[in-house]
């Protein structure tokens, strides 16, 4: 168990045969505390798999430092940082059986033979691979595809690791087995208490597990923060858009000031205002600097609800109704916006085409800068 | 398809048997002949059936050419160095030309491609001038010294074969602790068995059945391999002792049969992966 | 190169050594000798002395090589076209839901196996006039020809005839296809069924579906196997050679480039002249090889999956 502490670290490929250079990770700096679990997520080509390979040692670092422990592990090879790494595609070596999958790599490190025995079976029986059938003895390709991820998820427990690095454990997983294997990881974090840096362009994956919560995009973190405050306190629009599934609904407007306090106006394209939204004060701090500029307005959509026509509520024409059983997604549009709405309330398809009202939870709005898409608060 | 044809079916099955038969039967002749007495050999109409079965004539045909077990060993000698030479520097070297980067490989890899151009008659001249400037000739080196240099085409066999496996394992040993060689040896050498084993079958069944390397670099009878032994035998011979030759023949081509009825599947999937590549 | 890129580059060289000695020994040198040696007097036992162009100024005097060339050239042009044609169709045949496929495909392939030696000599056998068994299968067929024609046909005496040499080296060929047959019916196989299905419900012959999907799916594979058996057919030796005993063949029929070359080399050490002629092989070969990858441009179809 050990910190793991990256500073400005960047990763530039040389641009090839007259091309650009690529900028995958740039001037990243992260602090991961002794134990804790952080994962690394973002879009595909936003640099978290190069960063956490670079911490891993695959990968050449092009600035910056890694530290380990205590220990400047830039020039060091991965063999030396004593790291484990769970792949997206297992990498289990499909000659030996699962037990040597899982000694190979204290084997090598000349650990002796009855050490060995005993760590591959405690974790062979923290996973389940001896029950109800024993799979120490089989090959890789006699098992299933979470026993497969168990085995490498073994294999990395039993070099009991400075940390563990995931790259996407999960993505080859079938949903119903993804979400086991979500608690299987997060149930080992808390027995082991390790160090674990995941990596997940799944945000679910990332809100269930994470002790912290580190969003990149373009190579540059967005945002570094708990789950819960992430949610609720998204830094800027990119974070705000990627976090939360339907995505937040946006709306381009102007800030007014009225008789009672202030109001947020939706302007279409074209400049027309549509619909006004008026705020209560709790809201509304920080926004006085932005009177009368434009300001990008952020609802999620379960802070949205169906209204007949209450204040605030704005008309929309429905496209389309997704039942989900427990809830159900409305898609509308306003005069300039599209915009979902997620409820519990049972809605038929009988809906689409027609015009219905919405009404925003007043106390849950986010506002954000039009240019530099930071949130104003 | 699952809908059965049966005119169909029967007249490629008609077709298949005619050809086959045709394929077949050189070979059946073949063994007739080194069967049959002397005379029997040139009757008309010619009997399938030896009148008599002449056993012997393959004891004779190897004491017409020679000391037969020694050209047979210097023969499965020299498929051996080559099989293990080949084997090893071919895989040594797509290891290289596939599981590490570095600058410079793709145009290194495309001068390999374009060495499989150069026909051996080419080299053959100058490769013997060097090889008697090394004082080589007399001795059976230039027939196997050369294999622990990697072949072209095993080479790009079998990186074809190696760039299949998931980089990932490679990460996962070097994350477990290994060294670039122990990642050749113990992680990709053992999955690439089968292409290992092609690549070995080749290379046996080519330097068995070498005939122009030998005539040109032997130069002593005790190191003549089986083919060559043969040919010497054929070229000297008056008269057309074809019962000898045959057995001769036979006896040549014998164990290559054996070979490959050992091992059909993996002879059979090299030879379609190697040419639909 | 910065300290990784050197670092990569050091343990790549470690694992290439081997091709790059090879490289340097056994193809770039001689090649570059044989250029050399070819504008020389060299009879391997002196030193070389310079010619100039007077050994391809001979070359293009010589008769015999012309011979030579244009065995060589003609064997490639008859022995590749009937053997591509001859192993699709036993490929093709083979992919037909019959019994035996697997035991049909092994008699095809034996032969492929054999050595040249015993090929040669069990060739020289099959190719017999009198006693051989191909004028035994060929006479009946002639005989009844001539009694319904009123003609005088005879079974040609293949290897001693200079009209028929060449002729009996492409049945030996032939016979030696087998190799090409396991290819193509590994290609036939990779052949999606659907597309057959969607051409039937199309309502085309057997006949169309052979041309329209089966030879167009089917080209990258013909081409890479005729390109190899083109390289492959220019440097035709050990069998011609084996059955006219080092020589010739009646009338020269048998002579080939790689024997001309051999026999310049290694009978009357005339190494100088030997390069010159195996330089002249080489270009014909990359001539030809570049007019098969212009041609297959064409006509290849790629991207079928």
């Amino acid at each position: 168990m050990a910190k793991v502490i990256l500073e400005n670290l960047s990763k530039i490929y040389p641009g090839e045969r007259g091309r650009n250079p690529k900028v995958a990770v740039d001037r990243v700096s992260l602090e991961i505390a002794s134990g804790e679990f952080v994962v690394l997520v973002g879009p595909s080509g936003c640099g978290k798999t190069t960063t956490l390979r670079m911490i891993a040692g695959l990968e050449d670092i092009s600035s910056g430092t890694i530290h380990i422990g205590d220990r400047c592990v830039n020039d060091t090879p991965p063999k030396d940082r004593d790291i484990a790494m769970v792949f997206q595609n297992y990498a289990l070596y499909p000659h030996m059986t699962v037990e040597r999958n899982m000694a190979f790599g204290l084997e090598l490190r000349g650990f002796p033979k009855e050490e060995i025995r005993k760590r591959v079976q405690a974790a062979a029986k923290t996973l389940g691979l001896l029950e109800p059938d024993n799979l120490l003895v089989r090959k890789p390709k006699a098992l299933s595809g979470g026993q497969r991820q168990r085995v490498a998820l073994g294999r990395a427990m039993v070099r009991e690791p400075k940390a563990f690095l995931f790259d996407e454990p999960l993505s080859n997983l079938d949903a119903k087995m993804r979400v086991e294997m979500r608690a299987e990881i997060s149930r080992l974090h808390r027995t082991l208490g390790s160090t674990m840096i995941y990596v997940t362009h799944d945000q679910t994956e990332a809100m269930t597990m994470a002790d912290r919560i580190v969003v990149m995009s373009s190579g540059k973190v967005q945002q570094n923060d708990t789950p819960m405050n992430l949610y609720h306190r998204p830094a800027n629009r990119f974070v705000a858009g990627f976090m939360g599934s339907p995505p937040m609904n946006f709306f381009q407007g102007r800030l007014r000031r009225t008789h009672s306090g202030l109001e947020f106006a939706e302007e279409t394209p074209e400049g027309r205002t549509s619909w006004v939204l008026p705020l209560t004060s709790g809201s509304t701090s920080g926004l006085a600097s932005r009177m009368d500029k434009p300001v990008v307005l952020g609802i999620r959509p379960e802070h949205i609800s169906p209204d007949a026509g209450g204040t605030g509520s704005f008309e929309v024409e429905v496209d389309l109704v997704e039942p989900m059983g427990a809830e159900t997604l409305v898609y509308g549009r306003t005069a300039g916006h599209k915009c979902i709405c997620r409820t519990f309330r049972s809605e038929g398809k009988e809906l689409e085409g027609r015009k219905m009202r919405f009404l925003p939870d007043a106390s849950r709005l986010h506002f954000f800068d039009v240019e530099s898409g930071q949130a104003i608060s | 398809m699952n809908r059965r044809h049966p005119t169909q079916e029967a007249i490629t099955f008609a077709l298949l048997l005619a050809f086959g038969f045709l394929f077949l039967l050189p070979f059946l002749w073949m063994v007739s002949t080194s069967l049959k007495p002397l005379e029997e050999t040139m009757k008309m109409p010619p009997e399938w059936i030896p009148s008599s079965f002449q056993w012997h004539n393959y004891p004779d045909a190897m004491r017409a050419m020679g000391p037969f077990w020694t050209f047979a060993g210097n023969s499965l000698l020299l498929a051996g160095l080559n099989v293990v030479g080949t084997v090893l520097s071919s895989a040594w070297v797509a290891y290289g030309f596939s599981r590490l980067d570095w600058k410079g490989r793709d145009a290194c890899f495309f001068l390999l491609l374009m060495t499989m151009m150069i026909p051996f008659p080419v080299v053959m001249v100058p490769l013997y001038t060097l090889f008697r400037d090394l004082g080589w000739i007399g001795t059976m080196k230039p027939l196997w010294v050369p294999s622990f240099l990697a072949g072209a085409f095993n080479v790009f066999l079998l990186r074809q074969f190696f760039l299949t496996l998931p980089r990932d394992l490679s990460e996962a040993a070097r994350i477990d602790g290994c060294s670039e060689f122990r990642i050749f040896w113990q992680v990709i050498l053992p999955l690439a068995k089968p292409a290992l084993l092609t690549v070995a079958l080749f290379q046996f069944l080519a330097t068995w059945n070498d005939f122009l390397g030998p005539l040109i670099f032997l130069a002593r009878e005790s190191h003549f391999t089986l083919a060559l032994a043969l040919q010497a035998l054929q070229s000297t011979i008056s008269g057309t002792p074809w019962h000898h030759l045959m057995a001769a023949s036979t006896l040549v081509v014998a164990p290559v049969l054996v070979l490959f009825f050992f091992t059909q599947r993996t002879f059979i999937r090299g030879i379609a992966t190697t040419g639909l590549k | 190169m910065n300290r990784a890129e050197r670092r990569n580059f050091a343990r790549a060289m470690l694992f290439v050594a081997p091709w790059v000695v090879g490289f340097l020994f056994l193809n770039l040198y001689p090649f570059l000798a044989s250029v050399w040696y070819s504008l020389c007097d060299y009879s391997a036992l002196s030193v070389p002395v310079f010619l100039g162009f007077q050994n391809y100024a001979d070359l293009f005097r010589d008769p015999v090589f012309w011979k030579a060339l244009s065995n060589t050239v003609l064997f490639a042009l008859f022995a590749i076209p009937l053997g591509t044609a001859l192993s699709i169709g036993l490929a093709v045949l083979l992919n037909q839901p019959v019994p035996g496929q697997g035991l049909f495909r092994t008699i095809f392939f034996l032969p492929s196996l054999v050595p040249a030696i015993s090929l040669a000599i069990l060739w020289q056998w099959m190719l017999n006039g009198p006693v051989g068994l191909v004028n035994m299968a060929v006479r009946p067929f002639l005989q009844a020809i001539n009694a319904v024609a009123g003609t005088s046909l005879q079974a040609p005496d293949w290897l001693n005839d200079p009209n028929w040499a060449l002729w009996g080296l492409v049945l030996t060929g032939l016979w030696g296809t087998g190799h090409a047959v396991v290819i193509y019916l590994a290609g036939l196989q990779e052949i999606p069924v659907e597309l057959y299905e969607a051409a039937e419900l199309d309502g085309t012959t057997p006949w169309q579906r052979f041309v329209h999907v089966t030879l167009p799916m089917l080209s990258p594979v013909i081409f890479f196997n005729v390109l190899m058996g083109i390289i492959g057919a220019l440097q035709t030796f050990a069998v011609p050679y084996i059955l006219t005993g080092g020589a010739d063949g009646p009338g020269r029929s048998l002579l080939f480039l790689a024997t001309y070359i051999y026999q310049h080399a290694f009978d009357y050490w005339n190494m100088g002249y030997a390069s010159a002629l195996a330089l002249i092989l080489f270009l014909v070969i990359v001539v030809l090889s570049f007019l098969a990858v212009k041609l297959g441009e064409k006509k290849v179809h790629y991207g079928g999956r």
